[in-house]
């Protein structure tokens, strides 16, 4: 037993001083890259890093890979002890939380006007915050309509053409659904961020422009949401995609239960590989048009980041309409830099020209650190609509009451 | 109906109750091995034995993604981890229910009120810790901040009270002294209590995916927990692959459950039958 204890210390002893050693002083300038790209984005995000390296001698970049689920706990644990690194990757709502407390460097000087007109108007207001820039976008996305285009055939709809309207959407649902065959015309999500289409396209907004008041459960905010409830309650061509134990958008639209979802550019290779024979269409119009909302990710640069001015360089490199043409071409996602849009290959990647097209009619969403709580205030009232518990009014109604006292306490 | 036809009948009933007990129970685990069979996307379809079985989500994990490397740092940090806070949760549930002190239970109430602190209130004072004294990095900084584990302690101590002090002291009287009275009376007891807690300690921290993470900044230190993350990015997630790494990642545990159940299920029936 104690021979046994021994040669586990002995063990410990050897890996402690393996797992231990490493890192050692670096000459010359050297960035810190925190990241959270998927397995596809990040071979390409290396070759780019290779790239600045060549194009920047003397400079080093080290890059840790982190999972999307842990990134923002752990950004918050090292910004605590100053280990932060020079920049990262993070979601458009974690932007404006890291902005707010001061977290950030603000390189609005940094950054020529001319460069920031080239960058695509949504994707940059992201980055906004009390008028100042404060990162650059690498990522933009936003939903769009993502319909089977078999099933539209077995209904004797026109496969390439998806709903223009929302009248026509429940047309379509209508021949679709088949509840005795559990097919539905359409799954919807339950969360503030995929309802928003649905509130911007009666042009409804989310907050006001101070930022202090919560704009949903306006009249055409209401009517926005009726519509959403309709299409389970009253026009029954909605499968309870949203419901707790019910089968989720993604998973009912690759199993044919789901003949239309909203999905975002990130679905398309999954449903290539699943082989599913799917379109994509603009998020049908409203009294306002088409319109969608903004989801992506921006790189950021740490306040106390040793090379500032190396660290905006690389985020406008990023950024540029170069190595943006090579990302959409790569990866098929919507590049950032309008100056990149005519580089992109219809044949390679069908869906994205429909995806840029939605982007360039998308509504920037409004710049609040409190953004995550105002979904944790909607989700369950909008469930409650949904279910028929509640009406659309009165449940707009309690959630926006709670979200103005919260925003309430931004303001001290 | 005859006595033993009586019988016969309650023991099918309970063998078919038990059955289906089992079958919704292991089924989570059989749906994980046969997805990891699957071909990618495949994920979610109807069928249950892939028509197209294939070993690529394994070999990818293994391969591509360093899985191998994880493992291996998942099963350094939770057994050196499990091993030693199980060492000093015996020692020290010895001394609390076997040595008299002053303050002794004063002290053991106030050690159990650190159980109530939610685990993540640690996670910052703790990280500013292993930062200041440079352990970032490292295996020690995965180890070391959970050794003193109140909840072992708590265990032990429970569980050596129950051991009669007679037993001690017959072999004090036969000349044993301290350390052997120890090794050769208390610690043979409570085997079933020190598997128990190994395994709990060992689960643990091979699920630890918050601290494990905060911790590391490099791809060859990330545990398990921490690489099964990153097959999930912001908006979808690759299943067969998850369930791939989740395969792998199930082995250790599975394999001292199976080879120490002796011991559990020895320590869970130990006070069940009298005399």
């Amino acid at each position: 037993m104690r021979r046994l204890i021994l040669l586990f210390a002995a063990v410990l002893v050897a890996a402690l001083a393996a797992g231990g050693c490493g890192g050692g002083e670096r000459e010359g300038a050297s960035l810190t890259i925190w990241q959270t790209y998927n397995d596809e984005e990040n071979p390409v995000f290396k070759e780019i890093v290779a790239q600045f390296e060549e194009s920047h001698p003397g400079v080093t970049i080290e890059v840790v890979r982190l999972p999307f689920a842990g990134a923002e706990p752990k950004i918050m644990t090292a910004l605590t002890t100053n280990t932060e690194p020079d920049i990262a990757r993070v979601d458009v709502s974690f932007l404006a939380k890291l902005a707010t407390k001061n977290a950030l460097y603000d390189i609005t000087a940094h950054v020529p006007a001319e460069f920031q007109a080239e960058i695509l108007p949504v994707a940059l207001q992201s980055c906004v915050l009390n008028g100042s820039l404060w990162g650059l976008p690498d990522q933009t996305n936003g939903l769009c309509l993502f319909y089977n285009r078999e099933l539209f055939r077995r209904a004797g709809l026109d496969p390439d053409r998806s709903p223009v309207t929302w009248d026509e959407l429940i047309e379509y649902g209508k021949k679709l659904t088949d509840a005795d065959e559990g097919v539905f015309g359409i799954g919807v999500r339950n969360s503030l961020w995929w309802s928003l289409p649905f509130f911007y396209t009666y042009g409804a907004e989310l907050l006001s422009d101070d930022g202090t008041r919560c704009l949903l459960a306006s009249e055409k905010g209401i009517e926005a949401f009726q519509l959403k409830v309709d299409l389970h309650q009253k026009h029954r061509i909605e499968g309870g995609a949203w419901r707790a134990g019910g089968i989720q958008n993604d998973l009912g639209f690759q199993n044919g239960r789901y003949a239309m979802i909203m999905n975002g550019p990130w679905a398309v290779k999954t449903l290539e590989n699943a082989g599913i024979d799917f379109g994509v269409g603009l998020i049908p119009a409203g009294p306002e048009g088409s319109r969608t909302n903004v989801g992506g990710n921006n790189l950021v640069v740490f306040r106390n980041a040793k090379n500032p001015e190396l660290a905006v360089e690389f985020l406008m490199f990023v950024a540029s309409a170069e190595t943006q043409a090579m990302w959409a071409d790569r990866l098929g996602q919507v590049p950032i830099n309008v100056g990149a849009l005519d580089t992109i290959d219809a044949e390679k990647h069908p869906y994205l020209p429909v995806f840029v097209e939605q982007m360039q009619t998308a509504t920037a969403r409004p710049q609040t650190q409190y953004y995550p709580e105002i979904e944790n205030l909607m989700n369950p009232e909008m469930q409650a609509a949904l279910d028929g518990t509640k009406s659309v009014k009165a449940a707009l109604e309690s959630a926006v009451a709670e979200i103005d006292k919260l925003l309430a306490g931004e303001l001290e | 109906m005859s006595p033993t036809k009586q019988r016969t009948i309650r023991m099918a009933a309970v063998y078919v109750g038990l059955t289906i007990g089992a079958i919704v129970v292991l089924f989570p685990f059989f749906w994980m091995i046969v997805t990891a069979f699957k071909q990618p996307g495949q994920a979610f379809t109807p069928e249950i034995f892939p028509s197209n079985p294939t070993l690529e989500n394994f070999k990818r994990v293994l391969t591509d993604y360093g899985f191998a490397r994880y493992f291996v740092n998942s099963v350094i940090v939770a057994t050196t981890a499990a091993l030693f806070a199980t060492i000093f949760a015996t020692f020290a549930g010895y001394v609390f229910a076997k040595k008299r002190f002053a303050g002794r239970d004063r002290v053991f109430g106030f050690l159990l009120l650190s159980l109530m602190i939610p685990g993540m209130m640690y996670v910052v004072p703790q990280f500013a810790i292993i930062n200041k004294l440079g352990w970032m990095n490292t295996y020690q900084a995965m180890i070391v901040p959970h050794l003193a584990n109140v909840f072992g302690l708590f265990l032990m101590r429970q569980y050596m009270m129950t051991i009669p002090s007679e037993l001690l002291e017959a072999a004090k009287i036969d000349g044993a002294g301290e350390w052997k009275a120890f090794m050769t009376i208390m610690v043979p007891l409570s085997v079933p209590i020190i598997a128990t807690l190994f395994l709990l300690t060992f689960q643990f921290h091979w699920n630890n995916f918050l601290w494990q993470l905060i911790v590391t900044n490099v791809e060859r230190l990330y545990t398990v927990p921490v690489g099964l993350a990153l097959f999930r990015s912001q908006h979808e997630q690759s299943y067969t692959l998850i369930m791939a790494g989740s395969c792998i990642s199930v082995l250790p545990i599975a394999a001292i459950f199976f080879f120490a159940q002796r011991y559990f299920i020895e320590g869970m029936t130990m006070g069940a039958v009298k005399g």
